[in-house]
């Protein structure tokens, strides 16, 4: 038992914080360390101003909004579950926040902002447990749902906003580390927390494992499903404040690079997409990981083209080196 | 028997929308209308073909707007005036798209990963070599063709005819061993590779028999709008999963028919039209596929949910 099962929800719920940590030592998330670590010291010899300190500061900046969205898919894909409105849940954000923000004020869009977000995952969870639709297809359906609602609330062209305080949490540092760096390794901190410590990750692991036996062992399914899914949506909101913050500007599409990356973060930080097994930590090195890659073709001057193509093939190479699912017997 | 109560489900609601619609536009059953109205579907319906042969293995195709996308850019590049013409184009894209699709069925079926997995790195991989291969929207397709198959060709509904030859296709497919393996493998992987069936074989087959759909989804979309576009086919991917699904395909394998997707895509099709009837603004199409695609497989799950439970 103790063999097969690393880091799965009965060990961590059984054994407390101790064990979970445990988990990340044998974990595919160390994997997702080390490759990013070689991929890194791969940059700095073969191309061109990784060296440097601000340049490493950029790539933690521009991580993060990646790297908040994925702390957020990782809630879910760990109860076996999955989020495809993210891309839509930064969008709806942004855009009501800078619509908002014309009539309000910048502290009340941003609330406003968080807080239809937070909506849009317990909108989700309740399609999940009470209408009992496939998570694919539910946030599916939210995602053309909401791209409808915001296309007739904006009437095709949205806002641009420049609220100070999203702008410094985007652009501003304290001590050479940037804000929103800051922000997503606080979100981190807390996630890790919720999924890893809390009583509710015990359950989201389990739910992850087998539902059936969740169900059947008092695991409250509602509960659990209803929390971890409003977390990732508010999660994909506040990725959606700071990148206003960033650019200054809303747009409809500028959720879309965050729906499918966001889930081969998570992958690639060593978490199983069948849920059940794997560390949050490893999502953190996921998007360091997807962004340096991203930033590396940049660099050697691919074109458009070329850069997918090379990620896409990397994308596989990697996940062949490591995250390949055990048969099931 | 449930399946068929799903299907004559969607009939129902299929000749109430036909219904509303003839009474909208009393030209509905011309055959102008027809043309115009499958050359509109076509891609749809195709690419969610494709869609369920994959989810009937109880895979999902991730990269099936890439692939599509990617068909449609290699149909238009072909230049018109060089051996074989626009046959040639043809040949051309689909041998693309097929062992763009067989290559994600090798991955599937040996490399361990899941076919979300799989797919979703394989839409990077496969829209990467659609820029390449067509950096921005452009190229051709010859006028006569494009008129021909918008406009009818001698009173005959090209775009439905290819629909009926593809869907007759599948058709002939399911009869064949392959077309039982697939079900069966879809079903119950196990209890099919016990039974003597090379699961890995039928995988791969059916992924690149998804690539033959898609890429005739692509070629369609191509001669409908006169032109290629690299980016045109990033919707299909998640409106051909909505389609199977609404048409009754299960995400787990093994169950539902082609009748159910090709049922799923007129519905939202004519629905979508119907909006445009009423004047509403367009925007508020997408609310309604949202809604559709909720209501339709929660009445769906709850309805059967005794019976499972």
């Amino acid at each position: 038992m103790t063999q097969t099962v690393q880091g799965s929800g009965v060990r961590a719920g059984d054994a407390g914080p101790r064990r979970s940590f445990d988990g990340l030592r044998g974990n595919r998330a160390l994997w997702a360390f080390g490759v990013l670590a070689l991929t890194w010291v791969a940059a700095v010899l073969f191309a061109r101003g990784f060296g440097s300190l601000a340049s490493v500061r950029y790539l933690v900046q521009t991580a993060s909004f990646l790297g908040i969205v994925a702390v957020g898919q990782t809630l879910v894909v760990m109860m076996s579950g999955i989020d495809l409105s993210v891309s839509a849940v930064v969008a709806l954000s942004a855009v009501v926040c800078a619509q908002v923000a014309a009539g309000s004020g910048g502290a009340v869009a941003i609330l406003v902002a968080l807080a239809v977000s937070a909506l849009v995952g317990v909108v989700n969870a309740a399609g999940i447990v009470w209408l009992r639709l496939p998570p694919m297809v539910m946030t599916l359906a939210s995602t053309t749902v909401i791209s409808g609602a915001l296309l007739i609330y904006t009437n095709g062209s949205p806002k641009s906003a420049s609220i100070p305080l999203l702008d410094a949490l985007a652009n501003g540092s304290v001590a050479g580390i940037p804000l929103a760096t800051v922000l997503w390794l606080g979100i981190a901190a807390v996630a890790v927390w919720l999924l890893h410590l809390s009583r509710l990750g015990a359950y989201a692991f389990a739910l992850g494992t087998s539902e059936p036996a969740s169900r059947a062992s008092g695991v409250p399914v509602p509960v659990t499903t209803l929390v971890m899914y409003a977390a990732c949506a508010l999660l994909a909101g506040v990725a959606g404040l700071v990148l206003l913050g960033f650019t200054g500007t809303s747009s409809l599409t500028m959720g879309n690079p965050y729906q499918l990356l966001s889930i081969a973060a998570v992958v690639l930080g060593g978490t199983s997409i069948l849920g059940g097994r794997g560390h949050l930590l490893g999502t953190v090195a996921g998007a360091l990981l997807l962004t340096l890659l991203t930033a590396l073709l940049v660099a050697w001057n691919l074109s458009e083209g070329l850069r997918q193509v090379a990620l896409g093939l990397l994308i596989i190479v990697l996940l062949l080196l490591y995250a390949r699912e055990r048969r099931t017997a | 028997m449930r399946n068929r109560l799903d299907l004559l489900g969607l009939c129902a609601l299929l000749a109430m929308v036909l219904v509303v619609y003839q009474r909208l536009d009393p030209t509905l059953l011309h055959p102008s209308t027809i043309t115009i109205l499958s050359a509109q579907f076509l891609p749809l319906i195709l690419a969610a073909a494709g869609q369920t042969i994959v989810m009937l293995t109880g895979g999902i195709d991730l990269s099936l707007g890439a692939v599509l996308s990617l068909g449609m850019a290699v149909f238009v590049i072909y230049p018109p005036d060089a051996p074989g013409g626009v046959v040639a184009a043809m040949a051309l894209a689909l041998a693309v798209t097929v062992l763009a699709g067989a290559a994600n069925g090798v991955l599937v079926a040996y490399a361990g990963l899941p076919p979300i997995i799989v797919t979703l790195a394989a839409s990077f991989l496969w829209g990467g070599v659609t820029l390449i291969v067509l950096p921005q929207p452009g190229g051709h397709v010859p006028e006569g063709l494009v008129r021909a198959y918008n406009l009818g060709w001698h009173g005959l509904a090209l775009p439905a005819i290819a629909i009926g030859v593809a869907l007759g296709l599948w058709k002939l497919v399911k009869t064949t061993h392959f077309g039982l393996a697939l079900y069966a493998a879809g079903g119950n992987e196990h209890g099919a590779y016990a039974n003597g069936i090379d699961t890995r074989r039928v995988k791969i087959y059916a992924y690149g028999l998804a690539g033959l759909f898609t890429g005739l989804a692509g070629i369609g979309l191509a001669i409908q709008t006169g032109s290629g576009d690299p980016t045109i086919g990033v919707p299909y991917t998640l409106n051909s999963i909505a389609v199977a699904v609404l048409g009754g395909i299960s995400f787990f394998g093994g169950v539902g028919q082609m009748r159910g997707t090709l049922l799923g895509a007129l519905l939202l099709g004519l629905l979508t039209n119907l909006l445009l009837f009423t004047g509403i603004s367009t925007f508020y199409q997408m609310i309604l596929q949202g809604v559709v695609l909720i209501v339709a497989v929660a009445v769906k799950t709850l309805a059967t949910r005794k019976a499972v439970a």
